[in-house]
């Protein structure tokens, strides 16, 4: 399913990515329509948190390019760069947040650093993201003071605070009970749908998978490319590969590995 | 087509109302300016009702939407709240994302101010509990040690040799420098006044009997505690805070056993040579000095060998043994008692090097007294 250059918001072309001259992916290419939830698989060291740092600009790649918004994240430079980078947001797995701010001062300081705004609407507009994620009322808690899955939720504010059209979340679920997987999948979906926010979540959890992400790419350990893109539901139930259907129905094979 | 750049209007309807009409971009670039324009248009403006027409809206983000919402709230008109009209669904989307007065009410409120009697019983509790703390370890590393001297085969030697390697061995250049500078500055401070007296010889004397007693061995376990209490805190308090220590736990592996009594031993162990060789290299430094102000080379060695004495060298080494016990002990204590999170590694380190330069302070300070009054 090809998307048009001008639905394009993330276009990853012919990218290869590595250490220290070892190749671990190469020939990277498909493309994240606006609004979309997007998902990059893999099992793990597949390279799909490596591809998630090279999309977010922490990881050059060693070659081709990254289009984020029209714009190569690899190739801008300075004032330029400051703004691409606040044009999106990301969730890390662990959350990330620092733990010397209370939970509205970490979702305050995309806010404190970037806008004009007067304190207290900056404390109004941070307390609106931290409501869309059901937290306000723990605004003045510490992150040490909040489950798992809270911190999730905080960071995912924290990470829209500025109103980035992309959000990038490494791994939402990973870590979280099946009940607060569901509720962390549940908020993005309904976050991406109603703001229209571009969502590229890098994942192995199944159930979130099949529940939030509309179309998917699958990298291989072996082949060191994508061998799978489409609807997850597709992958599962209409692909040949065998190596996929081994993803999605979590056979293990000799080695003992669940995944391709 | 590019939006619009921002524009407000403020104008009266036929039926009197006040009406504030948006156009453009509103987001976080161009919040400000429109602002400025509305305090600016309301200030004087008497206000009974008002409507808020959006229409000519194109685009905006959260930050915009604030000024929408403050004026829907009546901020900026003195109380009288507003009805927007005509907003676009994806920024009616956003302006409905803000919390509703209930909600903002429901927000904790930030801790209350503690006042002085309660800080201080605080305090007092927080020391009682600390005291405990600390005797307990001490117990517990005693017995540590106490297993490890039974069971020899089960305590990691191997740990013990990188810890000799890297708070001894790695710590020689920062102490040749400290020390060697020590000396050499001592020396050159004593000069001049020893000069008007003509005793410039007796600056041997000085650094010799500084350098053994104190200096050699302070200098020491300050270098110790800087560089190696310091790393045994954030080592721990890393372990700590990534489940390692739970983990060694669980397993039924004592962490004293594991990881601590293989610091303090190693610590004890190399301190009294790290301590004589920054004796030596402090007054090496001293010699320096001497020597650049016309001393021989024999005068300088006699006079340095005159007034070195053995008993004094003794009691710096006998020092720098509790020293090195003591560095280790309270770096690997704080490690062990870390809270969680970053900022809680980094509070362990200030801790463990604090409390261990009090620590030793204190202890060469009874050692002085004790040595006045056994007479030496």
């Amino acid at each position: 399913m090809s998307v048009r250059a001008e639905d394009a918001t993330v276009v990853v072309d012919e990218v290869a990515l590595g250490y220290d001259g070892t190749i671990i992916q190469r020939d990277l290419s498909f493309s994240v329509r606006r609004g979309e939830v997007f998902g990059i698989l893999g099992g793990s060291g597949s390279g799909k948190s490596t591809l998630l740092r090279a999309l977010i600009g922490l990881h050059p790649p060693l070659g081709g390019r990254i289009l984020l918004e029209g714009e190569d994240i690899s190739a801008v430079q300075g004032a330029a760069r400051g703004r691409l980078l606040r044009r999106f947001g990301v969730m890390y797995q662990s959350g990330a947040l620092f733990g010397s701010l209370t939970v509205l001062e970490n979702v305050r300081l995309p806010l404190d650093e970037f806008t004009d705004l007067e304190p207290e609407e900056k404390d109004l507009v941070a307390l609106a993201k931290l409501d869309q994620v059901g937290l306000c009322t723990a605004a003045r808690k510490l992150p040490s003071q909040l489950s798992g899955g809270m911190q999730k939720r905080v960071a995912i504010a924290r990470a829209m605070a500025l109103d980035p059209g992309i959000l990038f979340l490494d791994e939402p679920s990973a870590g979280l009970d099946p009940i607060i997987s569901a509720d962390i999948d549940a908020l993005i979906c309904r976050l991406s749908r109603r703001f229209c926010i571009t969502s590229v979540i890098v994942t192995h959890e199944l159930p979130s998978i099949l529940a939030i992400i509309d179309r998917c790419v699958l990298l291989d350990i072996d082949a060191r490319t994508i061998i799978a893109e489409g609807r997850p539901v597709d992958l599962r139930d209409h692909s040949t590969d065998p190596r996929v259907r081994r993803f999605f129905r979590r056979d293990g094979d000799e080695s003992g590995r669940a995944v391709p | 087509m590019l939006p619009l750049p921002p524009a407000v209007e403020v104008r009266e309807d036929a039926q009197g109302a006040t009406v504030v009409a948006l156009r453009g971009e509103l987001d976080v670039g161009t919040v400000s300016r429109v602002r400025r324009e509305l305090i600016a248009q309301l200030a004087e403006r008497p206000v009974r009702s008002l409507e808020i027409d959006a229409t000519g809206l194109e685009r905006g983000d959260m930050s915009g939407m604030v000024i929408l919402h403050q004026l829907r709230s009546g901020v900026f008109t003195r109380g009288v709240r507003g009805r927007v009209l005509g907003l676009r669904p994806e920024l009616e989307n956003l302006l409905v994302a803000f919390p509703s007065e209930e909600t903002l009410r429901q927000v904790e409120a930030g801790p209350a101010p503690v006042s002085v009697p309660e800080e201080v019983g605080a305090a007092t509790l927080s020391l009682a509990r600390d005291a405990r703390v600390q005797i307990t370890f001490l117990g517990s590393v005693v017995q540590a040690l106490a297993t490890a001297a039974r069971t020899p085969r089960r305590t990691r030697f191997a740990e013990l040799v990188r810890v000799f390697d890297t708070a001894g061995a790695n710590a020689l250049p920062l102490v040749t420098l400290v020390s060697l500078l020590t000396g050499f500055v001592i020396a050159f401070e004593s000069v001049e006044p020893l000069a008007r007296f003509g005793a410039e010889i007796y600056i041997a004397d000085t650094i010799g009997t500084a350098m053994t007693r104190e200096l050699g061995p302070i200098m020491t376990a300050i270098v110790l505690a800087g560089r190696s209490g310091t790393a045994f805190a954030a080592e721990l308090g890393t372990m700590k805070v990534n489940d390692e220590l739970d983990a060694l736990e669980t397993m039924g592996l004592d962490p004293i056993r594991f990881l601590v009594i293989q610091r303090i031993a190693a610590c004890t162990a190399l301190t009294p040579l790290l301590t004589a060789y920054s004796m030596a290299a402090g007054i090496a430094g001293g010699a320096i000095v001497m020597r650049a102000v016309g001393f021989t080379p024999a005068a300088i060695r006699n006079e340095l060998a005159a007034s070195i004495l053995a008993s004094d060298v003794a009691f710096g080494i006998g020092k720098s043994l509790l020293f090195g016990a003591l560095v280790a002990a309270v770096g690997c204590q704080r490690g062990l008692e870390t809270g969680r999170g970053a900022i809680a590694v980094g509070r362990s380190a200030t801790r463990a090097v604090v409390a261990s330069i009090v620590l030793i302070i204190l202890v060469d300070a009874l050692f002085a007294v004790l040595a006045f009054v056994l007479g030496k």
